[in-house]
């Protein structure tokens, strides 16, 4: 695990992860769980050096014809750096597959649309 | 099952038992059944290409992922590829094929049909003009090819099968599989055996036919006829809305299950 440079309780508090853990029901769920989550996700943004708040803005870019869209290019950036924070982390097997689904929850919940691979215990 | 109950049961199934084998014989019943499907001019419009899963490297896989058909590439066991294959437009094929629904009384002098007229005059009437522009080509190579797959998709779920259709990664399959550059991919269908309940706790929304079909003129929407509606229900056709709470719960159990996103 990375040493985090982004406070955990300010990870929390932001207004992207209140949303994920609003639009996820995550907010009834045990302490523990929700301290794990908070501290992957510190753990990731202190990884990429960006705030969740700035790592959601900064998959969205506006159009020519001024609508929101998601960048495309920016997205498989931040699903290589999942992977490369996953691995770099030591996760391993089903470990690697649900840390990375964690924080890729925390961008769909934002709007961002992503997928990740499933836990099928052969990978 | 009867036909009514195959078609309210289908769902876009998105979890699949991963490791379930599909056997081979379904699949059979599948391609079958879109080769039974209606076709215009009895011709030959749809190729298929199925793949199990397993026999990929892990490499394909990853390069046959797209934004939307990411993690159901992981959990299918079996891919089938459906291409519209536009050698169709050749008007030799409908002469030829033409000529045999002539011969077999499909097509008959009651309806104006005659072997003089399909030997004679249909490619410079009919079959010519048609074949010559693009677009039509291209928009009955799709429909067509689109009936075939609604069939195998039906003969699926009456084997107990699930599957959803899902966009191609064209650069990745051509590369892969080499297809011919006039087979236009269609969908990628993935199918195994649903781990999630088949009727995913309920039918999906659809508006009434009522928003969407007419009688006689279109200032008159088509007014349901509530014993039919009655009658649909009770043979399966339509079903009961999902429940949400049930399915919520079952999304979470199988997002844990497979360590996916919740």
């Amino acid at each position: 695990m990375t040493s985090s440079t982004f406070d955990v309780a300010a990870v929390a508090s932001a207004t992207t992860v209140r949303r994920w853990f609003t639009s996820a029901r995550y907010d009834g769920d045990p302490d523990e769980e929700k301290q794990a989550r908070y501290q992957l996700l510190a753990d990731f943004c202190s990884h990429i050096d960006q705030s969740p708040d700035e790592l959601v803005e900064s998959l969205i870019r506006t159009t020519k014809k001024g609508d929101l869209a998601i960048s495309s290019k920016r997205r498989t950036v931040v699903d290589a750096s999942i992977n490369e924070f996953v691995e770099k982390a030591g996760y391993t097997g089903r470990d690697a597959v649900v840390n990375g689904n964690t924080l890729r929850s925390f961008l769909v919940h934002n709007g961002i649309f992503i997928q990740g691979r499933a836990w099928t215990g052969r990978s | 099952m009867e036909l009514k109950r195959v078609m309210g049961n289908r769902r876009s199934i998105r979890y699949f038992e991963p490791d379930k084998p599909v056997e081979k014989e379904k699949i059979q019943v599948m391609l079958e059944a879109a080769n039974r499907m209606s076709r215009s001019g009895n011709i030959d419009y749809w190729k298929a290409l199925v793949v199990y899963r397993d026999e990929l490297s892990p490499e394909t896989i990853d390069g046959l992922r797209t934004p939307t058909t990411t993690t159901d590439l992981d959990l299918a066991p079996v891919q089938i590829y459906f291409f519209a294959d536009l050698s169709y437009a050749d008007p030799n094929n409908f002469k030829r094929n033409l000529r045999d629904l002539v011969n077999v009384g499909a097509l008959n002098a009651t309806h104006g049909w005659s072997e003089a007229y399909i030997d004679e005059t249909v490619v410079g009437q009919l079959v010519g003009p048609m074949l010559k522009d693009p677009q039509i080509v291209g928009w009955m190579g799709t429909i067509e090819t689109g009936l075939a797959i609604a069939a195998a998709m039906l003969a699926g779920v009456d084997e107990g099968l699930g599957m959803c259709l899902h966009a191609v990664n064209q650069e990745t399959a051509k590369a892969t599989f080499k297809y011919p550059d006039h087979w236009v991919p269609c969908w990628t269908l993935l199918v195994g055996y649903p781990a999630e309940d088949p009727q995913t706790k309920g039918q999906r929304p659809r508006r009434s036919i009522s928003t969407m079909a007419y009688l006689n003129n279109l200032d008159t929407p088509w007014e349901e006829i509530p014993e039919v509606t009655e009658r649909l229900k009770s043979e399966g056709l339509i079903q009961g809305d999902v429940d949400v709470a049930a399915r919520q719960d079952e999304v979470r159990q199988l997002a844990r299950r497979f360590g996916l996103p919740e």
